[in-house]
């Protein structure tokens, strides 16, 4: 099974769509899954475990239907194999609530979805600098 | 016999049942009930009988036949005082005609404990009296008021006795007296509507008022004779007896007012004395047993008119009071304010007692009917009503002598009834009565020489006028017991009135309370369902844009569509923090507002890209509150400030703060194209925008925002402006 770079949970198959697009035009080599709920997502999540593979970032949108973003996020943490894989909580919400949740969960950065595609592009370049350059670096 | 020695500080303990005297225009003896013997006698009986009392007393009944004639012809004494046993009354027998040395007496019997009074008096009537009685009765009954009824009785005992003056005197609740009819001789001066103090006639006087209907002083000058008696401590009982002697003060009394002879009849209504009518003569004046009874039918005919026109008066003021409360009802329903439902109509709550003034205070404001104190009066009365009644009801009518500042308005207010009206001490209604005394017309010339002013001397119808002054002074008429009840009645029809608007004011705000609540919540959800799609909207366009294949028209469509979703981006984001700032707990905190500003500032200035303005910052005190929400303040407030001056030749914006001992004021001031007072109180509404504002990028909703902030911060906030001379906006938070 070919590891993805990003591994991302989306209800949203327009924001899918526009990130899908997003990510190409950041680097046209990273390596995007996206699946749509949260129990697809578990499936995914303990797939990664049995084989041994882990993706380089995962990014989880915050509302989704059944279990939600920081249910996986709690999962991810609880699981050993797991647990040191960024976690990028990523919402249209930016209520402060939200954001104070999602850190005391253990996630490794909050973003609130950008306005417009282009700001999208922005937000993952940066994104992908950190993550990607400037994180591996550290480690 | 009987040594109790009198002065006026022991008037009400003066037995004057027992005088041991008797009057001495006729004579008494006492016949001893076991064994008919004499057992006193009025030692002037020897003028009239002309053999010693100590020759009679003790004898048998009998011994009296020689002295003693009767028309019939087997008189005998014994006799008579037997029929009077078997029937248990001498009403039928009294007066019995009898002849004593040629001369014609009355014998007059009564009840004594265990002896018979004989009491013997002139026959003086020449004529039948009966008749006269009756006319005199119908005449007077035609009287259809109170007044006018005693009135009319008094001018048919003044036929009927022909005294100098006739008066029907009423005693009032606390004991003291009035005069409410008067028929005199002309040339006499006029007592009517004289007040006299209770003392006058003192109580025991008022019992035997009651026991005895009729009272007769046939002359002041003369002097009483004694009784006279072989038996020891057992003075006789004189209740009954019409020749008792006077007490030597009601002698006094009479003598200080010229009268020489004095005659009374009881009135009594529902078994109390209710008055009298007080008859004086300026010259001695003897009335027959005859008219003395035909006298007393009249005063018993006039109580119980009395008593019936009394109850139907009564009566009447007690509907009266009812019907006010049921026309206050109606009023309280249909009118929009309880004050104007109260006073504004003909039935008001003046007349829910029988007080001269009211006043209603009702949120924080004053409103009179009638004679009242001043308003400032009734609000320091007011005050000291809060402070000293917890009760729903407060009443007195001698008020300023609990409340001194009411001295000064005794007036109008001696007497005050008060009724709370809601759970605030402060909400009250006042009824008010004026000083007695200021009622009274003083009917003679006061500044006539009165009776020398040295013990028993002193007593005189202007003195005892004076006394009573003195006693009512700072008084009001007392608050009749069905003044209370109407009172109570009113009160409970506005207390409960007042529970009901606010029954309903309570559940409306519980209503808007939720509504306000959901709408926060709907807003917000809304808002965030809302933006999703719109992102959507725009991504879709952006990624269009990008697509080289679209002509140059399809392209300005798509940039259409963006900026058309920007603005609604835009207002979903505003909506979204003013419904936040509902929902978010503040945090209070103390703010650095100089870093908050500059912060706020450079951030607003780079925003609009006002490089030409001037920014002019003053002092810049810390503020409790939240930061955030306190940075959201102050970033519309600026924003406006750059936005709506930004067409100004030298924009200028000035940011200063004044600080006193319970707020710190902050000034945002602008000299932009500034705002239409006439718009004032829409400044702050939701999507209000004003007209001169239209060509200005905006929402509306930014100042709402700042208000719903600052509230929540217990602040204030407000604005002075001028169309196109600028505007500053305040904002004031609490120390």
């Amino acid at each position: 099974m070919k590891t993805p770079d990003i591994f991302y949970v989306e209800d949203d198959t327009d924001y899918a769509f526009f990130m899908q697009s997003a990510v190409q035009e950041v680097k046209d080599t990273l390596n995007l899954t996206i699946v749509e709920d949260g129990k697809e997502a578990l499936t995914k999540l303990q797939s990664f475990v049995d084989s041994k593979v882990k993706p380089k970032l995962i990014l989880l949108d915050l509302n989704l239907p059944g279990l939600s973003g920081l249910d996986l996020l709690k999962f991810i943490k609880d699981i050993p194999y797991l647990k040191s894989i960024p976690v990028i909580l990523f919402s249209t919400s930016d209520n402060p609530d939200d954001v104070k949740a999602s850190i005391e969960f253990g996630a490794n950065a909050y973003l609130a979805k950008p306005n417009g595609y282009e700001n999208l592009v922005k937000c993952l370049h940066s994104v992908h600098d950190f993550w990607f350059n400037q994180h591996l670096r550290l480690n | 016999m009987n040594n109790f020695s009198v002065d006026l500080t022991n008037c009400d303990k003066e037995p004057i049942h027992i005088p041991g005297k008797v009057q001495s225009h006729g004579f008494l003896l006492a016949i001893d009930k076991t064994n008919y013997s004499i057992s006193y006698a009025s030692e002037n009986a020897e003028t009239f009988i002309g053999t010693a009392v100590s020759n009679i007393l003790d004898q048998p009944v009998a011994s009296l036949t020689g002295f003693i004639k009767q028309q019939e012809p087997d008189f005998n004494l014994e006799d008579l005082l037997k029929l009077g046993m078997i029937r248990k009354s001498f009403d039928a027998i009294s007066p019995l005609p009898v002849e004593i040395n040629n001369k014609a007496y009355y014998l007059i019997i009564n009840q004594s404990a265990t002896n018979w009074l004989l009491e013997f008096e002139p026959l003086t009537l020449q004529y039948d009296i009966q008749s006269s009685i009756g006319r005199s009765a119908s005449s007077m009954l035609q009287g259809k008021s109170v007044p006018a009824l005693l009135k009319a009785g008094a001018a048919e005992v003044k036929r009927l006795i022909e005294y100098d003056r006739v008066m029907i005197y009423k005693f009032l609740e606390d004991g003291h007296g009035e005069v409410v009819a008067e028929e005199k001789e002309k040339h006499l001066e006029p007592f009517f509507g004289l007040h006299y103090p209770a003392s006058d006639i003192p109580k025991q006087a008022r019992e035997l008022y009651k026991l005895n209907l009729t009272r007769l002083i046939a002359d002041v000058n003369t002097i009483d004779a004694p009784i006279l008696t072989f038996r020891e401590n057992t003075p006789l009982d004189l209740t009954n007896s019409s020749l008792r002697a006077v007490s030597p003060i009601h002698i006094q009394y009479l003598k200080n007012m010229g009268v020489h002879s004095s005659f009374s009849i009881s009135l009594i209504s529902n078994g109390e004395l209710w008055g009298l009518i007080a008859c004086h003569n300026y010259s001695p004046k003897f009335i027959d047993y005859k008219a003395r009874e035909g006298s007393k039918l009249i005063g018993e005919i006039l109580s119980s008119a009395l008593e019936f026109r009394q109850e139907e008066e009564d009566s009447e003021i007690v509907e009266g009071f009812k019907d006010t409360a049921i026309v206050l009802a109606e009023h309280l329903s249909r009118d929009q304010y309880l004050v104007d439902a109260l006073t504004g109509h003909s039935t008001t709550i003046l007349n829910a007692t029988q007080g001269a003034g009211v006043a209603i205070i009702f949120e924080n404001k004053l409103k009179t009917i009638g004679n009242t104190p001043e308003d400032k009066d009734i609000w320091e009365l007011a005050e000291w009503l809060k402070n000293n009644s917890d009760e729903s009801i407060y009443y007195t009518h001698r008020l300023s002598e609990i409340f001194n500042p009411a001295k000064m308005y005794k007036q109008v207010a001696s007497g005050i009834l008060v009724g709370s009206i809601s759970k605030s001490p402060d909400e009250i209604i006042i009824w008010f009565k004026p000083e007695q005394i200021s009622k009274v017309n003083w009917a003679g010339n006061p500044d006539k020489a009165a009776a020398p002013s040295e013990g028993l001397l002193q007593l005189s119808p202007r003195k005892s006028f004076e006394i009573w002054s003195q006693q009512v002074n700072n008084t009001s008429e007392k608050w009749l017991p069905e003044e209370i009840t109407s009172v109570l009645r009113i009160r409970e029809i506005v207390v409960a009135h007042i529970n009901k608007k606010a029954n309903e004011i309570r559940l409306l705000n519980e209503k808007l309370q939720t509504a306000y609540e959901e709408l926060d919540t709907f807003s917000y959800t809304i808002s965030h369902d809302l933006r999703t799609p719109l992102t959507s909207i725009k991504t879709y366009a952006e990624l269009m844009l990008k697509n080289k294949s679209i002509d140059e028209n399809g392209q300005k469509m798509l940039a259409r569509i963006l900026t058309g979703a920007d603005k609604m981006n835009f207002l979903i984001k505003e909506i979204l923090n003013l419904a936040r700032v509902g929902r978010l707990e503040i945090n209070f905190e103390r703010v650095n507002m100089t870093s908050l500003i500059n912060e706020v500032t450079s951030e607003v200035l780079t925003a609009y890209k006002a490089d030409k303005a001037e920014l002019i910052l003053g002092q810049l005190p810390d503020v409790k509150g939240d930061k955030t929400m306190l940075a959201q303040v102050f970033t519309n407030l600026i924003s406006n400030a750059v936005k709506y001056s930004s067409a100004a030749q030298k924009p200028r914006i000035e940011i200063t703060a004044t600080e006193n001992n319970s707020e710190i004021v902050y000034a945002v001031k602008d000299n932009g194209i500034g705002i239409d007072n006439r718009y004032y109180d829409r400044v702050f509404e939701l999507f209000k925008r004003m007209d001169n504002v239209k060509e200005i990028e905006g929402t509306g909703v930014g100042l709402a925002i700042v208000k719903r902030i600052v509230e929540r911060h217990s602040g204030r906030v407000w604005f002075e402006s001028k169309l196109n001379g600028g505007s500053t906006f305040y904002v004031a938070f609490k120390n």
